[in-house]
């Protein structure tokens, strides 16, 4: 598959019709797209999988072009399309795809119906034809199955995830499709056409089914249970196979856990600190409200005799001066004065008569005594006065201290909340490491019953495969009685033959197509990143990292950002080479297609000198190669590649909304 | 006297409604009660030699006859002191213990209550002068109470102890 053009109709910021053509020049094939950030690189690289799939990578899935969308009147609708021409086993195809967009009464943008895609191809009299619907899909799948296109449109933002999963995990459709790009097609369908894995008809299982079981009814028996007995072990097998991805999925959960909760061991201390610090704090303030209270309680509490204090000094001092006090005779009453003066003499014998001396003397006397006397109401105030004066005594000190404590909290307060902010701010973004012990425990549960399955489940297999066999054993014997069954037994033992010593060349000539391909990648990525490393390709075609310079060591190791990328571009160039090379027709039984390579920002991760070993490499094993880059990349993408680069574009970017696309 | 309703009136009333006011989250309030304003106020006055006339506009908030009727005598001490204390009122020191203790409860006091009303006002003023007419946040009504205690215990309390006034209260016996 070469790709030719590309055309666009409204596509996200692609307003208008616009086109991009590729170089297809076996020599220059090198098309170099450029713009700056955000100008629409990764939209145009996503134009191809929309194009061909449907689907895109991102959030937003409306590909409606968002000025056309502003520019719309209501009821109006608009038309987005791709279309993608390529050359794919010498016909030139071209795939289209369309979404029709509408707007409802008010100007708000409907939902957009399902894409509509279709397959022309060019016959031979130069007409174009159109693939029948019901076809279309099949005939992607031969051009190019989607699970193998994210390794040809490729995508250097994402290359972690990628990594990945090249790495390990992959699915049988995955190895099947490399098998078919590597050219191994032929076998695996001849294999299948003679016994087939699945329940198709096949030449074998067509023999088995065609014994004349009126010669002995036993025949059908056998046949009926060593179906049945096939068919079991198939869904064992089908079972095996999808409990090894679920088992790869538990084991990379368990593996991502353990490293979050030691990467997150503190967090339970923290939280812990966290609460102290917080009771610390309701401390705090209830201190200062407690205090504040206590002030103010004692303010109304003590408060009037602690202001008096002045004043009742200054007053006693002036009533101990004015000697008021002492005037009063003991224990004489104004009764007593009364009683002298009615009975006319006095306790001396001295006469008391209304007007002379005595008379006088004895009513100042009532003065200074009960009821009179103001000495006793004097005492009560001094008696007073000493009561208050200790009651008031503290009042100030108290007040002081409570204050102190008081202003004392801002201080702390700040402190605390200082302690705090910084303990939260190291939690943040820390988890809960419980919660992450309990979901461990879940995927190691899941990891334990899935051991245990596989255990009862290969049990079962065993003792099927013991049964069928004996089986088929018990059939044989019979089927050797009668004259027709044998000649089909005869059959069937040639088909059988036929599929062992295809299947012995298939397997011979798959693994030395992997070690092939194993050989060429080892060569690419030596190229591209040169370290102790060495890449592995196993039989479900996944890649391992095997570090050279320790010995004995041959597990999986983790791998950089740079290094995954590279394992990448190694995988990809090594199938693309495979493939350039089976097309060479020594072995008719390999036959395969040259695939382009089409990346996004792929040069982003790399250094210099990395960059011009990939750019060098590239188009050496590719046989088109598609480059969107960014202006400072692209500088250096086109020095080292100069020789090689057959068209170029450039994107000017008009608005956010809009870019354009012009050739250079 | 303190055996009627009292009230507070005009901008006083207004005064010891906000002395009397919760100012922040846990409830606290500077004085308790109107009484406790008025138990202090004309102690304040006095000292601060800060009189003022009734008001009679707008608002009053009252005192209850039984709320003073408790706290008579702790009033009743205070009046004799400020009676006892202002020579500007009366000159001759006989004739205001006399006024102080002999003419309590009888017409001839007339003038002296108004007196005590006269620095009771007053006090109202300088208490809400010292703790709220300067209050920015909630810290400040804290701050303003201390700061005016703190004043308050330089100006007069600072050198009186106790003790010296226990013994002025021996030597005022003897």
């Amino acid at each position: 598959m070469l790709l030719k053009e590309l055309r666009l109709k409204n596509f996200r910021q692609f307003t208008g019709e616009q086109s991009v053509s590729f170089s297809t020049d076996s020599d220059k094939n090198v098309t170099v797209i450029m713009g700056e950030n955000g100008s629409g690189k990764t939209t145009l690289a996503q134009a191809f999988t929309w194009c061909l799939y449907g689907d895109t990578d991102f959030e937003d899935k409306s590909v409606l072009c968002k000025a056309m969308v502003q520019a719309m009147p209501p009821n109006a609708n608009e038309t987005v399309r791709v279309e993608l021409t390529l050359v794919h086993n010498g016909i030139e195809y071209t795939a289209i795809r369309e979404q029709k967009y509408t707007k409802d009464g008010t100007g708000v943008l409907k939902r957009p119906g399902q894409t509509v895609f279709s397959i022309a191809y060019k016959a031979k009299d130069g007409q174009r034809v159109f693939v029948k619907d019901t076809e279309t899909e099949f005939r992607m799948k031969e051009i190019l199955p989607r699970e193998l296109s994210r390794y040809f449109f490729f995508d250097g933002e994402r290359i972690d995830k990628m990594s990945k999963e090249i790495r390990r995990g992959k699915s049988t459709e995955f190895a099947q499709a490399v098998r078919n790009l590597l050219g191994l097609s032929a076998f695996t369908s001849t294999l299948d056409h003679l016994k087939s894995k699945t329940g198709r008809m096949s030449v074998i299982k067509s023999y088995e089914s065609s014994y004349d079981v009126s010669s002995n009814s036993k025949i059908a028996e056998y046949t009926a249970k060593i179906n049945d007995y096939t068919d079991k072990i198939a869904k064992i097998d089908a079972r095996l196979e999808e409990m090894e991805n679920e088992e790869l999925v538990a084991k990379d959960k368990c593996a991502e856990l353990s490293k979050r909760i030691h990467d997150n061991v503190d967090s339970e201390k923290l939280a812990q600190e966290r609460e102290r610090l917080k009771r610390k704090l309701q401390g705090l303030i209830q201190q200062r409200a407690s205090n504040g209270a206590a002030m103010i309680r004692k303010l109304n509490s003590t408060g009037p005799a602690y202001f008096s204090k002045k004043l009742m000094k200054d007053a006693l001092q002036k009533l101990s001066e004015a000697d008021k006090l002492d005037k009063g005779i003991p224990d004489i009453h104004a009764r007593t004065i009364e009683h002298l003066i009615k009975r006319g003499h006095c306790i001396c014998g001295a006469e008391i008569a209304i007007g002379n001396d005595a008379y006088k003397h004895l009513n100042e006397v009532l003065d200074f005594i009960p009821p009179q006397s103001i000495g006793s109401l004097i005492g009560q105030f001094i008696r007073d006065c000493e009561l208050k004066s200790k009651s008031g005594e503290s009042l100030f000190e108290d007040v002081s201290n409570d204050y102190g404590i008081v202003r004392e909290f801002d201080n702390s307060y700040a402190e605390v909340e200082k302690d705090l902010k910084m303990v939260e701010s190291r939690l943040q973004g820390m988890e809960r490491v419980g919660e992450l012990q309990k979901e461990l425990q879940r995927y190691e549960g899941a990891l334990r019953r899935l051991q245990t399955e596989r255990d009862t489940l290969n049990m079962q297999k065993g003792s099927y495969t013991t049964s069928r066999d004996r089986c088929g054993t018990e059939r044989n014997e019979l089927t050797l009685k009668d004259d027709n069954n044998r000649k089909i037994e005869v059959y069937k033992a040639y088909a059988e033959y036929m599929y062992d010593t295809l299947s012995a060349l298939y397997a011979e000539q798959e693994g030395a197509t992997r070690d092939e391909q194993e050989k060429v990648v080892n060569e690419i990525f030596k190229q591209i990143y040169n370290g102790g490393f060495s890449l592995k390709i196993d039989e479900k075609y996944n890649i391992q990292v095997i570090v050279n310079d320790f010995e004995g060591y041959t597990d999986d190791v983790e791998t950089s950002t740079a290094q995954s990328i590279s394992i990448i571009f190694a995988f990809i160039a090594g199938v693309i080479k495979m493939a350039r090379k089976s097309k060479n027709p020594d072995n008719e039984m390999l036959v395969s297609e040259p695939y382009p390579l089409v990346m996004d920002a792929p040069l982003s991760s790399f250094d210099k000198r990395r960059i011009k070993t990939v750019c060098e490499s590239l188009p050496e094993v590719a046989e088109q190669v598609i480059i969107f880059i960014k202006d400072t990349d692209g500088e250096i993408a086109e020095e080292y590649m100069s020789s090689k680069v057959g068209a170029r574009y450039l994107f000017s970017k008009k608005n956010e909304f809009e870019t354009e696309l012009t050739e250079r | 006297m303190f055996d009627k309703e009292y009230s507070f009136r005009g901008s006083h009333a207004e005064k010891v409604i906000k002395l009397t006011a919760v100012f922040d989250k846990n409830k606290n309030k500077l004085f308790n009660r109107n009484l406790d304003v008025y138990l202090i106020a004309p102690i304040v006055g006095f000292l601060y030699n800060r009189k003022a006339d009734l008001d009679r506009s707008g608002e009053s908030t009252k005192i209850f006859p039984e709320q003073l009727m408790n706290e008579r005598n702790n009033l009743l001490f205070t009046y004799r002191l400020i009676i006892l204390l202002d020579k500007e009122h009366e000159p001759d020191f006989e004739e205001r213990i006399n006024k102080a203790f002999r003419y309590y409860g009888s017409e001839k006091t007339a003038s002296d209550e108004e007196l005590y009303e006269v620095y009771v006002r007053g006090g109202v003023d300088v208490l809400y002068e010292k703790l709220l007419a300067s209050i920015a946040s909630e810290e400040d009504y804290l701050k303003n109470l201390y700061d005016f205690l703190e004043e308050f215990d330089e100006r007069y309390n600072q050198t009186i102890t106790t003790d010296s006034i226990l013994a002025l209260c021996r030597l005022a016996r003897s």
